[in-house]
């Protein structure tokens, strides 16, 4: 049997592979010349290029060559030599060549198939298999964290002075928790390549969601937000509301309790640019590159991570065909800025008259 | 809520169950619990709930079918349980008929704000509406098409009063995008959400204080919109 799946470009090795097949097919041919007519062994010719050319298109043809020569030396009067005494045997090696070129060159096309078919299968499965683990997983861990919350938030309604830090704390530890496996579900769909599904949405919307969400773990501290001229911008609204509550997230995580957050959206060009700036001791140099890796971890981090939110920021944004980037903001702090390309042109704001003309009934 | 309201509880997982029944009994609910769908049918004819919790995630079927099977013949609220990476389950189980959803995990205050507006706007039904709705600061006039801020007159277009109107006759409860286009723009224009987002941008913009941080007019991301009632 020849190699399930041949690779690509013919090595040495498929060549020394075709050269040996034709010559077995000789030895066959002239083992069995006594009972074999001259179209039988040129049959057999036929066979031993589709067997060559399972090893690539150049040992085919090399196979189809070999054959034409191999079938004039060996069994075509005057044997011995390249001469050929009745000229009609030149017209049957010019079909035996071109036969044997187009069903090796078949022969490749059809083994090329097979491996591509067979690759998608196999991504198709894996895809399958990733994705059906981690809902398994995520349901495996969502469960207990969901009875965690619960029972605290249970306890809290009845329990006395003394025992309502310790269940705060159960309850708002739970909710991070609960914020890592978002993060680790959505890094998971982002690098998969799953297209994001894209709409015109006004930026105030995901920024009104991300902060009503962050609620709690933002424990008051003063968000800033300023957004020009009502910014459309053309994205996916959950991968959105998840990019923006990552980057405040990620500001409060790592500056000092009762700084400012600024939140800044506007347009420019066909791009929506969205920013987070923060008053905290910026990005160290060298490091804003880094901070976009995944499990990348700062040093003076209040709360720890584990370092996905920011690499899930930066997979939305590349998901998107955008950019993201840190840089130190005058006067302290660090700033950073997600550019947000338009996927089509930007649509005209009001209802089409028909959807206008429907509502005024 | 009334004291004594059977809660009809769907959920597979024991513990789940457990903090339901802990949580809503020791607020007067009476919980039943079903932990498959087989189970939840019989229930939810013989107990006749006035509220039912259904996890969409249920081992021995779809939670979504038992929702459409119940919907034939029952009006009874039910709120779906269902987890945050789960946009167009929630999306699909509100279009097909449930009342609210709740993202795992949530606490007993979220539980029991979604069960008391679920049983609001079910006794509502029987009720005569009143054309004057007041939330918060907000009041809107159905009759006259007049809303108010804070005693304010606020002029809306007729597209925006008809959102804020809808909104409000279902305060408290989300809203689907397509519910909301379905009933403003018509059964015909359930596709174009951006018009819809739009306008209520502009309608946070007239009622909010701050409208990057609504107080009333909240988003809920892959999802609709909640006129916020308390």
């Amino acid at each position: 049997m020849v190699a399930a799946l041949p690779s690509p470009r013919p090595t040495w090795r498929g060549y020394v592979f075709a050269a040996a097949v034709v010559a077995a097919a000789t030895l066959v041919g002239l083992a069995a010349s006594q009972h074999a007519s001259l179209a039988d062994e040129a049959m057999l010719y036929s066979l031993a290029i589709v067997v060559a050319a399972h090893a690539g298109r150049g040992p085919g043809l090399l196979a189809a060559g070999l054959s034409v020569l191999a079938f004039d030396f060996v069994f075509v009067e005057p044997r011995g030599t390249l001469a050929v005494a009745d000229t009609r045997f030149v017209f049957t090696f010019v079909v035996m060549f071109v036969v044997g070129a187009a069903i090796g060159t078949l022969t490749v096309r059809l083994k090329r198939r097979e491996r591509e078919a067979m690759e998608a299968q196999l991504r198709a499965r894996t895809e399958e298999v990733r994705s059906s683990l981690l809902s398994a997983v995520s349901h495996d861990l969502r469960t207990p964290l969901a009875v965690i919350t619960g029972m605290a938030t249970t306890l809290r309604e009845t329990a006395g002075d003394a025992q309502q830090e310790g269940l705060d704390t159960i309850v708002e530890e739970a909710e991070r928790l609960s914020r890592i496996l978002q993060n680790l579900l959505a890094a998971t769909k982002v690098d998969g390549g799953a297209a994001p599904r894209r709409e015109w949405v006004p930026v105030e919307e995901l920024v009104g969601a991300a902060l009503q969400r962050l609620d709690d773990a933002l424990q008051g501290r003063a968000v800033r937000v300023d957004i020009a001229d009502d910014a459309l911008a053309h994205l996916d609204p959950v991968l959105g509301e998840l990019l923006i509550g990552n980057l405040v997230d990620n500001a409060a995580k790592h500056t000092p309790a009762g700084t400012p957050i600024d939140v800044r959206v506007r347009r420019e060009g066909a791009a929506a640019i969205l920013e987070v700036a923060d008053r905290g001791p910026g990005v160290r140099a060298g490091d804003e590159q880094r901070v976009f890796e995944k499990f990348f971890r700062s040093q003076h981090a209040a709360r720890a991570g584990v370092g996905l939110g920011l690499a899930v920021c930066r997979g939305i944004a590349l998901a998107h065909g955008g950019t993201i980037e840190v840089e130190a903001r005058p006067g302290g702090g660090a700033v950073f800025r997600v550019r947000i390309p338009d996927g089509e042109p930007l649509p005209a704001l009001d209802a089409p008259p028909a959807l206008a003309a429907e509502a005024a009934r | 809520m009334t004291a004594g309201d059977v809660v009809l509880v769907i959920e597979d997982e024991t513990a789940m169950r457990r903090f339901l029944a802990q949580a809503l009994g020791s607020h007067g609910f009476k919980v039943i619990e079903a932990g498959t769908c087989a189970q939840a049918v019989a229930l939810a004819t013989e107990a006749r709930p006035a509220v039912i919790l259904l996890d969409l995630g249920l081992p021995d079927g779809d939670g979504l079918e038992l929702l459409r099977t119940l919907r034939e013949w029952s009006t009874t609220p039910v709120i779906v349980l269902s987890a945050r990476d789960r946009e167009d389950d929630k999306v699909q189980a509100l279009d097909a008929g449930a009342d609210d959803y709740l993202t795992k995990p949530f606490g007993v205050s979220e539980l029991l704000a979604r069960i008391r507006v679920a049983l609001r706007h079910a006794r509502a039904q029987t009720v005569t509406e009143d054309p004057v709705i007041a939330i918060g600061p907000i009041r809107i006039d159905q009759a006259r098409h007049e809303v108010t801020v804070a005693e304010a007159p606020v002029h809306l277009t007729p597209i925006e009063f008809r959102l804020l109107a809808f909104l409000a006759r279902h305060a408290g409860k989300v809203l689907t995008h397509r519910q909301l286009l379905h009933e403003v723009w018509g059964p015909r224009s359930t596709q174009h959400t951006q018009y819809l987002r739009v306008h209520m941008a502009a309608l946070r913009k007239k009622l909010e204080t701050d409208p990057a941080r609504p107080r009333w007019l909240t988003t809920e991301p892959g999802v609709g919109y909640r006129l916020r009632d308390e």
